[in-house]
């Protein structure tokens, strides 16, 4: 972040500061004081729930916060105290690493969106549910409406930081993550509950309401462990790719970052994404088997040579079929599945194995091999494109194209992170991937094969 | 998909049957008992199965609501029927699901019974009572079903997390089914709401089962690529793990310490299919140089506890049951004889091998007892 974008930031969270300073003076001005107990009860929970969400992501991220607050709109609905609802929203700002770090921006952030966020949702609460006698029904109603507010103050504020601090224009951001935001709906729910709970039986049930949430909380965050442990296990086969042949260093990863993209061009569904860049990790794990001497030779292969070369998809299909997960894409490994083929039917086929294949030939032809340097990404595009409908799947060459465009990232000659290679000579187009290397009498070995 | 057809068909035959009982009675209780009785069969085919413990079917928050809220006979009846309808919905051979359902009616009976045993006791103002009398009733479904589990496998699962969940949102759904005295509620909504956060459990146990069974099965797909490259026997890793996991459990491991000596054990030839061909071409790989390159590449990663197995010093518990295994192994698969392989190993050269370790492998082999690990070895 250059000290531009750092100084919009800071003032934005001043701005924001002020804004809900100012909102606070009036309400204890003006407004009626809340009763004590309920407040810090609240207050209390909502700032043990911001500090339990550690190792969530955005997706459950705030939606105690949400229940909370719109307890809070219930329990001071009849004496209809803002100020209630405002003290309850700052106490969500209290992250304690943000204050054990003395990261006051992003306190003051917190605190500010949080209880602007409140104040004006109760608002809109007290408007449709009244300050009078109120059935359950009708104050489950008024929450649904609650929640949009909430979250539509949550989405601008939080897309405005993202602006300042990303460079980015504010309607690229603001569409970003609203999905996230359906939960808020079920929890606000629960928080008219809590709060009836509460007005019925004051702190008695308080505890029952926190174990069923604190357990779904903690079950999730170790499945985020766990994916992330797994995520490193996963590590250990690119750590041995890495540690056999340096060239193959960061292709794997680039192949399924590259396929990762594809995926959401395609709007491939989030499960189905996961496997696919897992699946484009592991496509070459049965290089493991291949001699290095064989992997890095300079020149053509014998045919003895590429037929060892070869059994490397065999293996490399056999793990991912010992994986449940990724059973389903393991033809992802093999050339024959990746093969786009315009006269054969394939409809019900998974598109993943044309993914790999398009992301992997890519990747070989914009990065550096000990016998060929990298090629520019402009002749790299161009000889997808020649090939698509033909070797390559047409609609997957295009999104990878235009994902690439879109988010301005340009590999190939000129632009790689590390060149293993430098004294590698300039080959033609045809030469990337296993393509130079085939047998002369081999006829796949001709200009329009591309990838390995 | 097919989980969701089975709810699907649960929730409309439940609409059905409330829509009957509407017709019938209309206004009557009859409606809400048939709709909770609905929700109890849809729990039994929603089940929280937290890793490491007893898997627990969302129906005992459910019954909590009947048991709070019926008669004796009509809980009776409402649970009898929810678990007979959804006998043919389970999974798994017939034996089971009627199995399944004849304990989980009789762990509902147990909620019954100390509910109303509870409730019955004198000298509570009512809402204590009522959430005590609750609290037990949902701990005694709860015991039951555990005790059942006990029966068959014999290894105690701990009551955790999940099933103070279960109990909790039971509790609530009963008290904002039917407030306590005449306090207001808010009826079958509360049943529907208190439900989220079980549901929410529900997903990420189902998701953590599914990225730690991806996790174990990468590892073990990892472990056959030596195999795929000749470099070791088929089926060596494997084998090498099963049995140093065992001896490790005689030896008294802790589950953490026995999961990294089995990940260890799986990886324990990668290191060979890295080592670079060039600096090794002609000269015999040394074990060591195994040991050290595959330790490195697992260093890089979470299972760093499993790379130092790899490449600790002679005295390490862990490294020592790995070698072992391995060495037993190799003799196994040259065709010596279990027993001989064994006593091999016990006047194998120098002191290489731990005599509580051989004792363990001795033990692991021929299915006797080893001293546990400080007990004085003979």
């Amino acid at each position: 972040m250059n000290d531009v974008r750092a100084a919009k930031v800071t003032a934005y969270c001043i701005a924001l500061g002020v804004v809900a300073a100012g909102l606070g003076a009036i309400l204890g001005v003006r407004g009626s004081v809340p009763a004590l107990a309920p407040l810090l009860a609240l207050a209390f929970l909502h700032v043990f729930a911001e500090n339990q969400i550690t190792d969530l992501t955005a997706d459950l991220g705030s939606s105690a916060g949400v229940m909370l607050c719109t307890a809070a709109m219930v329990v001071f609905r009849t004496d209809h105290s803002a100020l209630g609802v405002f003290v309850v929203g700052i106490a969500g700002g209290l992250y304690l690493p943000h204050l054990l770090r003395w990261e006051w921006r992003k306190l003051l952030f917190n605190a500010a969106m949080f209880s602007i966020a409140a104040v004006a949702s109760a608002l809109v609460f007290w408007q449709i549910a009244g300050t009078g006698a109120a059935s359950p029904g009708r104050l489950l109603l008024a929450a649904l409406p609650t929640a949009l507010v909430y979250s539509v103050v949550n989405v601008v504020m939080v897309s405005i930081v993202v602006m300042f601090a990303t460079g980015q224009r504010l309607r690229d951001v603001i569409s970003v993550g609203s999905r996230e935001y359906l939960v808020y709906y079920p929890f606000a729910l629960l928080g008219v509950f809590l709060g009836l709970l509460y007005i019925d039986y004051e702190l008695a049930l308080l505890p029952l309401f926190l174990v069923p949430i604190i357990v779904a909380r903690q079950a999730f965050s170790s499945y985020l462990a766990l994916k992330r442990s797994h995520e490193a296990t996963v590590r250990i086969l690119v750590g041995a790719l890495e540690a056999k042949d340096p060239y193959t260093a960061g292709h794997a990863e680039r192949v399924a970052d590259y396929a990762h993209y594809i995926g959401l061009e395609l709007g491939i569904p989030a499960g189905r994404l996961e496997r696919l860049r897992l699946a484009a990790l592991m496509h070459d794990v049965g290089k493991l088997v291949v001699p290095n001497h064989l992997l890095n030779k300079p020149g053509k292969l014998t045919a003895e040579e590429f037929d060892i070369v070869r059994k490397h998809e065999d293996v490399s299909v056999e793990i991912l079929t010992r994986i449940d997960f990724l059973a389903p894409v393991a033809p992802s490994a093999t050339s024959e599945a990746a093969h786009f083929s315009p006269v054969a039917d394939d409809r019900g086929q998974p598109v993943e194995p044309h993914i790999v294949a398009v992301a992997d030939a890519y990747d070989a032809m914009t990065s550096t091999r000990s016998y060929r340097r990298a090629l520019s990404q402009d002749i790299a595009f161009a000889e997808l494109r020649k090939n698509s409908g033909r070797q390559f799947h047409p609609r997957v060459v295009d999104a990878l194209i235009s994902a690439l465009r879109r988010r301005g990232e340009v590999h190939g000659a000129g632009h790689e992170l590390f060149v293993h290679h430098a004294s590698a000579p300039t080959g033609r187009t045809g030469s990337a991937g296993l393509g130079d290397l085939l047998p002369e009498s081999d006829g796949i070995g001709s200009e329009s094969t591309v990838g390995s | 998909m097919k989980t969701w057809l089975r709810l699907t068909a649960v929730a409309v035959a439940g609409a059905l049957a409330s829509a009957v009982a509407e017709i019938l009675d209309p206004g009557g209780p009859a409606t809400a008992l048939v709709l909770l009785a609905g929700a109890v069969a849809l729990g039994e085919l929603v089940v929280l199965r937290p890793p490491h413990r007893c898997a627990v079917p969302l129906a005992y928050a459910f019954m909590l609501v009947i048991v709070r809220a019926a008669s004796p006979e009509e809980t009776v009846l409402a649970i009898a029927v929810a678990e007979l309808v959804v006998v043919p919905l389970r999974a798994g051979a017939w034996r089971e699901r009627v199995r399944s359902s004849v304990e989980h009616f009789g762990a509902g009976m147990a909620a019954l019974g100390v509910y109303r045993l509870a409730f019955g006791v004198d000298g509570l103002s009512p809402t204590p009572r009522m959430l005590t009398a609750l609290a037990l009733g949902g701990i005694a479904a709860i015991v039951v079903h555990e005790l059942c589990a006990f029966s068959r496998s014999h290894r105690l699962p701990p009551i955790g997390g999940a099933d103070l969940a279960l109990v909790a949102s039971g509790m609530l759904m009963a008290i904002g089914f039917r407030g306590i005295d005449a306090r207001p509620s808010v009826g079958l909504w509360s049943v529907a709401l208190f439900s989220i956060p079980l549901l929410a459990a529900w997903y990420s146990f189902e998701r953590l089962a599914v990225i730690s069974r991806t996790s174990e099965q990468t590892i073990e797909a990892l472990s056959v690529v030596p195999e795929m490259a000749g470099l070791a026997n088929r089926g060596h890793a494997a084998r090498v793990a099963d049995l140093s996991v065992r001896m490790g459990d005689r030896l008294g491991l802790r589950r953490r310490e026995l999961d990294d000596l089995r990940a260890a054990a799986l990886l324990h030839h990668l290191g060979h299919l890295c080592l670079d061909a060039e600096e090794v071409r002609d000269r015999p790989i040394e074990p060591s140089e195994v040991a050290e390159k595959g330790a490195e590449i697992l260093r890089q990663t979470d299972l760093a506890n499993a790379g130092d197995l790899l490449a600790t010093e002679d005295f390490h518990l862990g490294g020592q049951i790995l070698r072992v295994a391995s060495a037993f192994d190799d003799l196994a698969t040259a065709g010596i004889e279990p027993d001989a392989a064994v006593d091999a190993l016990y006047s194998g050269p120098g002191f290489v091998y731990d005599p509580r370790v051989l004792e363990a492998l001795d033990a692991a082999v021929s299915g006797r007892v080893a001293a546990p690990v400080g007990a004085p070895s003979v």
